[in-house]
């Protein structure tokens, strides 16, 4: 086998590969497989912190509830409980949800429709989430004062004065905060999968 | 367009470029696929850096060529050699086996060129002049000219010797 000979094989396999685009594409969904799933590495990160530290104010409530020795009180660090409890998981399963999602093996149409559906649910989470925390005010501060200073704080209307609009200011900064991330890292993972429908 | 767009365009107008750097420098189907993801990686990397200085094809053969010789050093130092049949030399099934076979001896007779040969007669098979050779290579002019001509040199006896 000459060069020339070797050039004709050479052409003819180029013009076949010209026609081919598998290997591209295959790649392609793969690196946009990865990209998207990174999208939500920071965020996943920072909300597992946030659910370890919830967690572990759930089992200090739950080792002091005796300490809650009004109707009130217990009402209230039980559903600082819950809260503390549920809201983690909830959000940390639909991150999940959203991260694990297969665009290699499922069609876009199908990627898009479950993509749009968790997206919105965990957008809807979030604002569930901002309400619920500012209840979550009103419950944590005074069991955690019968906790630890055994004071019971709806006797004493003085504190609520200061500490109610410090806390009004600080969550309404907070969640805008926190909702404005969700909002932009869900849209930039959106448009890593718009792409593939180029 | 973004700048992930344009890049996914020029690498699907150009994968038949990778595809058969790929092939020459690999010699199994993992490593193959290994490298190829490798090339489009450094592509990405440095895609910042190509400013339409040169043409896009100098640009990937420089940045392929440099990625699979790079790959292939760090190899060869646990190297496990493995026959021509088991790279993966076609994208679909549309060759027919007799241009398979062919293009089999082909990829052996590229094969047994050295690390630079193998990239030289590549660019050599891909049409480009002694130049454009030389600006992807980082060589002279008059040294392409030179190794181009030993390396059919070598293909000639080969052929005698069979």
């Amino acid at each position: 086998m000459d060069l020339e000979e070797i050039q004709t094989v050479w052409s003819e396999m180029t013009d076949q590969l010209e026609k081919q685009k598998k290997l591209t594409t295959e790649l392609i969904m793969k690196m946009t497989q990865e990209r998207y799933r990174t999208k939500f590495d920071k965020i996943t990160f920072y909300e597992t912190i946030g659910a370890v530290v919830c967690f572990v104010m759930a089992l200090y409530l739950l080792v002091n509830i005796n300490k809650l020795d009004t109707w009130y009180l217990m009402a209230c660090g039980i559903f600082t409980i819950a809260l503390l409890l549920i809201l983690p998981v909830i959000t940390l399963r639909l991150l999940g949800k959203i991260q694990q999602m297969n665009i290699v093996k499922n069609s876009f149409k199908e990627t898009i429709v479950s993509y749009t559906k968790t997206k919105n649910q965990l957008l809807l989470m979030q604002r569930v989430g901002i309400y619920l925390s500012f209840v979550l005010m009103f419950t944590c501060l005074p069991v955690f004062s019968k906790i630890m200073n055994n004071k019971d704080l709806f006797l004493q209307g003085k504190i609520w004065l200061t500490y109610i609009p410090v806390m009004v200011i600080f969550l309404l900064l907070f969640t805008r905060w926190g909702y404005k991330c969700y909002k932009n890292i869900t849209n930039s993972a959106e448009n890593i999968l718009k792409e593939l429908e180029t | 367009m973004g700048k992930e767009e344009s890049f996914t365009r020029i690498i699907k107008e150009n994968e038949g470029l990778i595809f058969k750097i790929t092939t020459i420098y690999t010699e199994n189907g993992q490593d193959q696929k290994d490298l190829y993801q490798e090339i489009v990686y450094q592509l990405w990397k440095s895609y910042d850096s190509f400013r339409n200085e040169s043409k896009i094809s100098t640009w990937m053969y420089r940045i392929a060529l440099n990625t699979a010789i790079g790959q292939l050093k760090k190899s060869k130092k646990h190297s496990n050699k493995t026959g021509i049949d088991q790279v993966v030399l076609r994208q679909t099934e549309s060759y027919d086996t007799e241009f398979e076979n062919r293009l089999k001896m082909v990829y052996e007779q590229i094969h047994q060129l050295n690390i630079l040969e193998k990239g030289l007669i590549l660019l050599l098979l891909e049409g480009k002049k002694y130049e454009e050779i030389a600006e992807i290579t980082g060589l002279s002019e008059t040294n392409v000219g030179t190794r181009i001509s030993r390396i059919k040199q070598k293909l000639k006896s080969r052929i005698l010797k069979k």
